[in-house]
């Protein structure tokens, strides 16, 4: 077997090694390489090489085969996973609709501590209560408007609106 | 070493499963990569084994080659199959009791005068390391650049060519 290739050896040692080693070791590869060429290994027989071609010819076919299935199970891959983003985004789009709902919900005039309490009887008897104490409170501060109070609006209405300061903290207070 | 242009032609007809185009290419590389498994494994039939299993491999690898050195390409697979072949246990095994039963009869022809050459070669072999002793047949046997053997090994050239340089040289060093 002669020359590998057509690579200039010497240059390629000098990259790493100075003048006079890189010709060293030239004339090292360039010996030991002869002594492989004075020893040849052995050359395959030629069933060997007749069977190899029958296992080829037999190996053609089941390639064509193969190369259907890959590109059936790419088909089968690129469906699935079209399929699994869709109903992804299905799942999204309902889950982002639900919580808009949701938004509005919260943003309703019920208080908050009323909604989540369990209490109800108790809840609506403080907004029976609630309610009841606003309208006489109104009724009065009308009547203060109407000047039905013998002229001691002021102090009145002062009082009302400390009641009415009083009666909403307490029902906040629950 | 083949050059790529006339191959282009047998690598087109294989990629379409022209099967006369893999006896040529059979017929070209069978010689040359026989003698690398050889050299590595010192065992004619786990060569003749690794042979046909390449070839094999090559029908369903070859839509994958894209260009560049065939050699390289074909021999790079050739040492992914030696290497597989090395790290199966059952087969390490079998290669042990191969090489023990080959350094024997060796050691029994080693007083004819022609066989004794090769086989004082595929003894001193064995002396050398796994990894050296595919390298020295990688460069042998391919022909490719050691720009190439390198890039196929994932290594600086610069530690190709000193692996390669200590190991002729102690291979030298045996043979003498």
């Amino acid at each position: 077997m002669n020359g590998p290739n057509e690579e200039n050896l010497k240059e390629l040692f000098e990259r790493f090694l100075n003048s006079k080693q890189a010709r060293r070791a030239v004339e090292d590869v360039q010996k030991a390489e002869q002594i492989l060429r004075e020893h040849p290994a052995p050359k395959p027989d030629k069933e060997l090489i007749a069977d190899i071609k029958v296992k080829i010819a037999r190996a053609l076919p089941r390639r064509k085969v193969n190369a259907f299935r890959r590109i059936a199970y790419k088909i089968a891959a690129v469906a699935a996973a079209l399929i699994l983003i869709t109903a992804i985004s299905v799942k999204l789009f309902e889950k982002s609709s639900g919580e808009s709902g949701k938004k509005i919900a919260t943003t309703s005039t019920m208080p908050e501590i009323i909604w989540e309490s369990d209490d109800t009887a108790a809840n609506d008897a403080n907004l029976a209560t609630l309610t009841a104490e606003v309208e006489q409170i109104e009724s009065e501060i009308l009547a203060l408007q109407l000047g039905e109070n013998n002229g001691n609006g002021y102090k009145a209405v002062t009082e009302l609106e400390m009641e009415l300061i009083e009666i909403n903290s307490d029902f906040w207070k629950g | 070493m083949a050059e790529n242009d006339d191959l282009a032609p047998m690598i087109t007809g294989c990629k379409k499963g022209a099967p006369e185009c893999f006896s040529q290419l059979v017929d070209i590389y069978a010689s040359r990569l026989f003698g690398y498994f050889y050299r590595l494994t010192g065992d004619n039939e786990v060569s003749d084994d690794l042979l046909s299993e390449l070839f094999v491999k090559l029908v369903e690898k070859i839509s994958s080659f894209k260009g560049g050195s065939f050699d390289g390409w074909l021999f790079k697979i050739a040492s992914n199959i030696f290497y597989d072949y090395l790290r199966g246990k059952q087969r390490q095994k079998k290669l042990l009791e191969a090489q023990k039963k080959q350094l024997e009869s060796n050691k029994q022809k080693a007083q004819q005068s022609d066989n004794d050459r090769i086989d004082k070669l595929q003894i001193q072999l064995k002396k050398l390391d796994v990894d050296t002793r595919e390298l020295i047949m990688l460069r042998f046997y391919s022909q490719v650049s050691f720009k190439e053997i390198a890039k196929m090994r994932s290594e600086p050239i610069g530690t190709t060519l000193s692996k390669l340089h200590r190991g002729l040289k102690k291979l030298r060093e045996l043979m003498n």
